[in-house]
């Protein structure tokens, strides 16, 4: 591969939240050859895309939230039909859709149904025979209990729930929320995705924020944090809307529980690392008196040099 | 192709501070005419080195640079060392001199360790100018404790007017902390307090919190001139000035600013909440009107 192109993907790759348009100009500007850019770059935007939960609004569905949007992301990926064309579904509306990963566009969007196969009886672990509707039931409340945190929690939040792809009884809650300000120079945005995992009775998580702050300067807050609960059996066995509301309960106290860490955090680094790197004032608490400093040193210098008169 | 170099600038001010180095490299490997203008725009970490005359530590940037060496202020030789390497004048090395023992002290006052470094260098039209180098990284004893670092690039240019002389400085502080959390337990945090047990609930944490980037400020002056050891002092208060103003400008951009947005995205409250309190204020309040 052409190492321009190389190079231009990893910048796109490291696009802040809200900036990959201002990155993809630079990059426009710099290569200066847009045919093979355009081209060379898909593969990097389609990856950024699906790592930064991308929203988009699907054309005809309607949700009752205020983000009627849709997340693309790897759970949304639905399998390559055999044209090569790839489709992203909102689980939500239980719509298909193409999306264009430059232009960031919905287009054609279609009833989805899922496969047929599906519908026959599962046999799961805990000795409970799990039909395709059980499922169903369980992923819309753990749809409709997403919806209700993202709308306590979240200023700007999109959520989605997806039935794991090719996993019996799992599903992904994927969370984003995304805030810019591109004339006060920010932005910033809140990733979050839990695996619930009713078979094994577990849900597994990652929170990402990521903020940018740009005024006469770069200043990145990068965070990582992974989470992994074992769930109570009370919460399994009840049925799927009460036990929907238990883990998003869970994950609630989580995520606070996360933030507040944020906070203690911070005052570490601002008293410990930040104080250690460099005073406010020297341990005189005065600025430094400079005719002196430099007046002893050049004394110094002098009594060195001539080798007598040395002070110590 | 001004217009290149401004796209080069703005990329760089939108990726990951952390990365800096690496991206440098990829812009120099697309654009290798653009290297000079790229290394002398892009303030990038500097680099400890240990001066082979003296074992002193010095700090390497784009001003000390000669092709592929750099200059020690102790020692003033290049390393690797150089045949016809750019070395200040005999009077303005004089003045390095000085200066490089001056900003020791200060250095030593306010950070209570790491390196420092001045160079200066004469300009075509009499003056000259100089670059003052700070570093101080923090290297945790365990993978648990905060990890840091401070670069301080202070530029400045100065030409003298009769016994005045007229000082332009910018200033670079580029400051990283990196925090690492890991934690494991059965139950909730409240119950633990309680020696109860409560099920078979349990958990495990990890994550990493990094803080990266850089702030620039620009400041002109006019100060007194008694003799050449005067320009010292003068930017020596201008440094000092500057750094106390701009360490202040970084503890309300990393610990505020971005706290704020952290909060902008999401509330630990219950908005839903405050929402229904707000309506029942206003149902009270419209009550009371009737």
């Amino acid at each position: 591969m052409d190492s321009r192109i190389g190079a231009a993907c990893s910048f796109i790759l490291q696009s802040p939240p809200g900036e990959i348009n201002d990155v993809l100009n630079d990059v426009r500007n710099i290569i200066s050859d847009d045919e093979t850019l355009e081209e060379g770059v898909l593969p990097a935007l389609k990856e950024y895309n699906l790592a930064q939960f991308t929203t988009v609004d699907v054309p005809g569905t309607e949700h009752q939230v205020r983000a009627s949007l849709s997340i693309i992301s790897e759970a949304a990926r639905l399998p390559t039909s055999e044209n090569g064309e790839e489709r992203w579904l909102d689980p939500r509306s239980k719509t298909s859709f193409g999306f264009n990963h430059l232009t960031l566009e919905a287009s054609d969007p279609q009833p989805f149904e899922p496969d047929a196969d599906a519908e026959e009886f599962r046999y799961v672990s805990n000795n409970i025979f799990l039909t395709f509707d059980d499922e169903t039931a369980t992923r819309s409340s753990l749809e409709k209990a997403s919806l209700t945190y993202l709308l306590a929690h979240f200023h700007d939040g999109v959520a989605s729930v997806f039935s794991k792809q090719g996993a019996q009884n799992q599903y992904l809650l994927q969370i984003v929320a995304n805030k810019y300000n591109p004339s006060n120079y920010w932005s910033g945005r809140w990733r979050s995705e839990y695996l619930v995992n009713l078979n094994e009775n577990t849900v597994e998580g990652k929170i990402l924020v990521n903020i940018h702050y740009y005024e006469q300067g770069n200043v990145q807050l990068s965070t990582n944090h992974t989470i992994s609960i074992t769930l109570p059996s009370a919460v399994v066995t009840s049925p799927p809307s009460s036990a929907a509301l238990k883990i998003l309960a869970l994950i609630e106290t989580e995520e606070g529980k996360y933030q507040t860490s944020l906070n203690d955090t911070y005052h570490e680094m601002s008293e410990k690392t930040f104080k250690g790197l460099r005073r406010a004032l020297p341990m005189t608490r005065q600025k430094l008196d400079w005719d002196k400093v430099l007046g002893y040193k050049l004394g110094a210098e002098l009594s060195s040099s001539k080798g007598a008169f040395s002070t110590s | 192709m001004a217009d290149l170099v401004d796209s080069m600038l703005d990329l760089m001010r939108r990726l990951p501070p952390t990365r800096t180095e690496e991206n440098v490299n990829a812009l120099i490997g697309v654009c290798p005419d653009y290297a000079d203008d790229l290394l002398g725009s892009v303030d990038q970490p500097l680099q400890v080195r240990t001066d082979r005359l003296t074992g002193r530590e010095y700090l390497a940037c784009d001003y000390n640079r000669d092709g592929e060496s750099f200059r020690s202020p102790w020692s003033n030789e290049y390393d690797p060392p150089l045949e016809d390497g750019t070395v200040p004048l005999p009077k303005l090395r004089k003045l390095e001199i000085s200066a490089n023992e001056v900003f020791d002290t200060y250095r030593e006052m306010y950070f209570e360790g790491g390196v420092s470094s001045v160079y200066l260098w004469d300009l075509e039209d009499g003056g000259f100018a100089g670059v003052v180098l700070l570093k101080k990284t923090m290297t945790p004893a365990t993978p648990q404790e905060p990890s840091g670092s401070w670069d301080s690039i202070h530029v400045f240019e100065t030409a003298e007017r009769g016994r005045q002389a007229h000082y332009k400085l910018t200033s670079t502080i580029m400051l990283q902390l990196i925090t690492k959390k890991g934690s494991e337990g059965d139950n909730a945090d409240g119950d633990k307090k309680n020696g109860e047990k409560k099920g078979p609930e349990s958990w495990k944490r990890d994550g990493e919190v990094t803080l990266s980037g850089s702030m620039t400020r620009q400041t002109e002056q006019d100060w007194p001139i008694h003799d050449a050891s005067s320009h010292i002092t003068n930017t020596g208060k201008m440094i000092e000035e500057m750094e106390i103003k701009m360490r202040n400008l970084l503890q309300e951009v990393y610990f505020g600013k971005t706290r704020d947005i952290v909060y902008d995205l999401r509330s630990v409250d219950d908005l839903e909440k405050t929402r229904r309190q707000r309506e029942l204020q206003k149902e009270l309040l419209g009550s009371f009107k009737r």
